[in-house]
């Protein structure tokens, strides 16, 4: 038994390291535009701006609590849910963009400080992504993405009804 | 067989040394210092393994097992060679082979190689256990770096693509022999033996196609050669991507 487990791992792996390797073609040039162009965009106030009205919960409250439109408030949110995660897939392209622009080699920069600070920001970048972009998938787009601590009792104390209030009704809007 | 063993074995050794004055005559030794350090030591190890078995067969089988064990760690610099060379052109991904080896390496070492050596009754056995679970984890690496390659979209180039083609099959033979060691113990001594030397000598013409000249990788997205500024400018847009993604988690 051991013996096939190993063989097919052995199999897997060499199966997958072929398939990679040939997959590791030179890109064509068309594949990298867009990349690009969200590179550029990722420091605009407009897109910024644009990201804030995609998580802004206010619309879809407006639309259900004071035209009383709950249906139209629902399709909002799921049409919102969906740009979100648009809009958290075009950061992620355009942060891999610029992980991917190559610099020259300094002698003292193979192993330095800076190098390792650098792929922590990555790291740590990938991961918090992901987090989001799961969060945005199961809870939709007005979720907070932050945990709540709010189930500790001297940490709910401290809270003040607005703010509690302004809470219950973000979860509602889920 | 005898004859085929000492057949495989001359041919690495000539291999080894194919690979070391092609390197030296395209100045690859000083590109790929640890693949070839590796290379070195592999020559000279099996060199003196050959003369003990010719001149003192008493003391061989000792020999044989020291290479042995030292060689299964001396391989790992073929892997930071790989990871080096993989991601050395990208200033915020330039650690990441040496961080995915050291991470995957210290796990499997201490969960899954560490136990095994110490609850193993036998010293063969748990030489081969240490063989085995070691092929697994340079396996293991070797394997995420290909696919953090791939996620990415990295060019490999023909050096780096060779190593790890070479390396590969080597390790994914000695995974499947390793086991089948335990399993076919008669069989293993009579036929099965054969197929690590094999998959070595393979893995050697591979390595020797693809490092018959430098092969540098052209990229089409590089910052201009400024020097000192470069990781500044990029660390400076990634703490801009990591504030703009915290404004949102805190919201």
């Amino acid at each position: 038994m051991n013996l096939l487990i190993y063989a097919g791992i052995a199999i897997a792996f060499l199966v997958l390291v072929l398939s990679l390797l040939v997959r590791a073609r030179p890109e064509t040039t068309s594949e990298r535009v867009p990349e690009n162009d969200y590179a550029q965009c990722v420091g605009e106030a407009r897109w910024i701006s644009l990201s804030e009205c995609i998580f802004n919960p206010s619309d879809a409250r407006w639309l259900r609590e004071e035209l009383s439109f709950p249906e139209l408030a629902r399709s909002l949110t799921r049409a919102r849910k969906q740009l979100a995660i648009q809009w958290l897939k075009t950061l992620q392209a355009s942060f891999n963009s610029l992980v991917r622009t190559a610099a020259p080699l300094q002698d003292s920069g193979a192993n330095s400080i800076e190098s390792w600070r650098l792929l922590w920001l990555t790291v740590r970048f990938q991961f918090l992504l992901s987090y989001a972009l799961l969060i945005v998938q199961l809870f939709g787009p007005y979720h907070r993405l932050i945990p709540s601590f709010s189930w500790i009792p001297f940490l709910k104390e401290g809270e003040s009804p607005l703010h509690r209030s302004l809470l219950a009704r973000r979860s509602d809007l889920n | 067989m005898q004859s085929l063993g000492f057949a495989l074995g001359f041919s690495t050794l000539a291999l080894e040394a194919l690979l070391l004055w092609r390197a030296s005559q395209g100045q690859l030794l000083r590109r790929f210092p640890f693949f070839y350090s590796y290379v070195v030591y592999v020559l000279c190890g099996s060199s003196a393994i050959f003369v003990v078995y010719r001149v003192r067969p008493n003391l061989y089988p000792s020999a044989y097992w020291f290479y042995f064990v030292v060689s299964i760690v001396v391989e790992f610099a073929v892997l930071i060679e790989i990871s080096d060379h993989l991601f050395q052109p990208f200033p915020a991904l330039r650690n990441l082979g040496r961080a995915i080896a050291i991470v995957i390496s210290f796990a499997l070492g201490l969960l899954y190689i560490l136990p095994t050596i110490l609850e193993s009754k036998r010293m063969r056995r748990a030489l081969l256990d240490f063989a085995l679970r070691s092929s697994l984890t340079k396996a293991l690496i070797l394997a995420v770096l290909l696919l953090a390659a791939h996620y990415y979209s990295l060019k490999l180039g023909r050096n780096v693509a060779g190593l790890m083609l070479g390396f590969s099959i080597y390790l994914g033979v000695n995974v499947a022999n390793f086991a089948s060691m335990e399993r076919f113990d008669n069989l293993y001594a009579q036929i099965l033996w054969v197929m690590s030397p094999i998959a070595f000598t393979i893995c050697l013409l591979v390595w020797t196609v693809a490092l018959w000249e430098f092969a540098p990788v052209t990229r089409t997205e590089s910052l201009p050669p400024a020097g000192d500024g470069d990781s500044e400018i990029v660390a400076l847009q990634l703490g801009r991507f990591n504030d703009t993604l915290l404004k949102f988690l805190h919201k």
